[in-house]
């Protein structure tokens, strides 16, 4: 940011700590409410639609067309999470993905090999079961059930991997309750509530499941890349492997979240625009993502030279980029999304629980996805 | 002569009250302008707010009182109000008693009392974003010490806070603890003032310890109680704070009351206008508790309005 301030004279560009992701929104709908909003901001990408609504937000892909910024060098999840319907609405800030991150030191330990390439849920659910020990206080694995997105989109691979879909075509009916979530949602409160192999963690950063994986209490996590850093700064031994199957497909979900540029003048909206295009020159990009752990945004980025460093610095980084083509689906773009993920976070918490089970509460939550789509 | 010039000189009664009125504005406008600036202001618009379908992006349209028919239908809303009333219960009387308690503990005549009453009363200044983030640690399943403590006397761990059946138990004392300390502070102002020719007359009398706190006490403090109970009650209906910084309405939904749920439609599902409906009931709610109240004070002829 220095160094742009520096090369760019006549544009000045503070930096302000916002909040985590989830309340961002909230943030943003006070400081929209009076005026008082930031030129950029970061939003997850499952929020981006509904923030899209408000008049603030304008279509920037002029903009960017005149900083002469290659947007086509963006990789295509990133670029349409930042595009609503027609509108380019900001730049991808991040693109990630979920694999399994492995604790080896407790692989070894307990005589387990490491998980191949092709395993599947009922591998990952023996493995799980297997390096649970109650006595030294280890468990398999943990699920976030705070009940925010977090918690909620782990569940759409596994249904995406069985040829489910969480909603139909027109985005207004739910389809996730179908047998194919049913049976994702049961393999995990099996494991919970049966195998005890599977920590439900309600803290709403999911910091308890990482501090568990941190201090070597946790043999499995379903993480993304951005986990890597912490994972190394605790001196972890892990290793990465791409996501459980049911049959072959090891789909994942990649979650970009959007720095969304807010309109106050054509001058302001132009500088904000041409900061974020020089912020994801290839040679910015790759600065940031060996600092930071963040996957490349640009296949640009990734074909520098340099990336060698970062494929070093972070263990097992490659798998993550990979990873990205096991990417298929995109979460459903649809304002309605947010009370879809409440629903459906209420009901993962309310199974890992025990309070229900996923055939009912996964179709309890639906009914409520289906009013807040009509 | 001098009679005639006294009275040219003397102004009109409304002009003599003037100076004396402006000094007495220029003291209550400040407040009153905080008053009606965060109070009253805010209520205003939250109602014009409840009367609109906004999730504070997009383009916000009037529906008239559709969102106070769309709660009067909603199980969600019900459970809410529930839990709050089920708070109220375990935490109104338990919290008024005890501050009565420990004021009577708080009002002897012993070295260091005033050390004794700063303790009591530091939880109620604290944050409550700090009480909950403690708590959080000291009833932590794994880590935390009452576990650690219930295990090692051979019973077995309890999952407190992260327990749906528990979850609101617990807020109640939890939240006495931050509270009771301004019950504590009002008692003590109100035992100081019960007269001490009376606590003599009545030992004279031959009255014991007790007898002395039901006939002489009590009545002295009750229209103290009147007002703790009233006070502490709205408290209850709004409890928000400590319920959001722990456990942010969950487990599921175990914690959710009435402003955790209005908090959640507006800032997390986007139903900013059935939020601001929430939050209109409970004003009303509110209004009409606080007039019973001033009811009940004035027909026992009770001075605390």
């Amino acid at each position: 940011m220095v160094q742009f301030n520096k090369t760019h004279p006549g544009i000045v560009v503070n930096d302000q700590l916002g909040s985590n992701g989830d309340e961002m929104v909230q943030k943003l709908q006070a400081v929209i409410g009076s005026d008082n909003y930031p030129d950029i901001a970061y939003v997850y990408g499952s929020d981006v639609p509904n923030v899209s609504q408000s008049s603030k937000v304008v279509d920037i892909s002029k903009d960017i067309k005149a900083t002469g910024f290659d947007w086509n060098s963006l990789y295509p999840a990133g670029r349409e999470t930042a595009t609503v319907g027609t509108k380019v609405v900001g730049f991808p800030a991040v693109i990630d993905n979920l694999a399994v991150v492995y604790n080896t030191k407790l692989f070894k330990a307990a005589g387990v090999a490491p998980p191949k390439a092709s395993w599947t849920w009922s591998d990952f659910r023996a493995i799980a079961k297997k390096l649970t020990n109650a006595s030294k206080d280890v468990i398999g694995t943990g699920f976030p059930i705070s009940g925010s997105e977090d918690t909620t989109w782990r569940l759409w691979p596994m249904i995406w991997q069985q040829g489910g879909e969480v909603l139909d075509k027109s985005n207004k009916k739910a389809l996730f309750a179908g047998p194919q979530g049913v049976k994702a949602l049961q393999l995990l409160s099996d494991m919970a509530l049966k195998d005890k192999s599977l920590y439900p963690d309600q803290t709403p950063d999911t910091q308890k499941m990482y501090g568990l994986f941190d201090s070597g209490k946790m043999a499995m996590i379903v993480t993304g890349p951005w986990q890597l850093p912490d994972i190394q700064d605790h001196h972890v031994p892990y290793g990465v492997q791409v996501l459980p199957a049911y049959g072959t497909s090891h789909e994942t979900i990649s979650g970009p979240d959007v720095y969304m540029v807010f309109n106050h003048s054509d001058a302001r909206r132009k500088a904000a625009v041409t900061f974020l295009a020089w912020l994801h020159q290839p040679a910015q990009d790759l600065q940031w993502d060996i600092g930071s752990g963040n996957l490349p945004l640009s296949s640009k980025t990734a074909a520098l030279p340099g990336i060698a460093q970062f494929d070093k610095k972070y263990v097992g980084i490659d798998l993550f980029v990979k990873n990205l083509s096991n990417a298929h689906h995109i979460r459903p773009p649809v304002t309605g999304y947010t009370q879809v993920s409440v629903a459906v976070g209420k009901a993962i918490a309310t199974s890992l629980l025990g309070r229900g089970s996923p055939k009912d509460t996964l179709a309890q939550a639906a009914k409520a996805a289906d009013k807040a789509l009509s | 002569m001098a009679a005639v010039a006294r009275r040219q000189v003397r102004p009109p009664a409304w002009r003599r009250a003037l100076p004396e009125n402006l000094t007495a504005w220029s003291f209550v406008l400040p407040a009153s302008v905080l008053v009606l600036g965060l109070g009253f202001f805010p209520v205003i618009w939250s109602f014009l707010l409840s009367t609109k379908s906004s999730n504070g992006f997009g383009p916000e349209h009037g529906v008239g009182l559709a969102n106070y028919r769309e709660l009067a239908h909603d199980a969600e809303w019900l459970a809410a109000v529930k839990r709050s009333l089920e708070f109220t219960a375990l935490y109104v009387p338990v919290t008024v008693l005890l501050g009565l308690g420990l004021a009577l503990l708080l009002n002897q005549k012993i070295r260091f009392i005033g050390f004794y009453r700063t303790c009591f009363f530091v939880p109620f200044v604290a944050s409550a974003a700090a009480t909950g983030v403690i708590f959080l640690y000291v009833l932590d399943p794994q880590y935390g010490i009452v576990d650690n403590v219930i295990a090692w006397m051979g019973l077995s761990r309890q999952q407190f806070l992260d327990d749906p059946d528990q979850a609101l138990f617990l807020l109640a004392p939890i939240y006495t603890w931050t509270a009771v300390g301004f019950d504590i502070l009002i008692y003590l102002a109100a035992l100081q003032d019960v007269p001490q020719d009376q606590h003599e007359a009545a030992r004279i009398d031959g009255a014991g310890r007790f007898a002395v706190f039901w006939h002489v006490i009590l009545p002295a403090v009750r229209p103290i109680t009147v007002l703790a109970v009233v006070w502490e009650t709205i408290n209850a209906l709004q409890f928000f704070d400590i319920a959001w910084a722990t456990k942010r309405g969950g487990p599921i939904d175990a914690t959710t009351v009435i402003i955790v749920y209005g908090y959640k439609l507006g800032f997390v599902d986007g139903e900013q206008g059935l939020g601001a409906a929430v939050a209109c009931v409970l004003f009303v709610a509110i209004v009409l508790l606080v007039v019973m109240q001033v009811g009940y004070a004035r027909w026992r002829k009770l001075d605390v309005v």
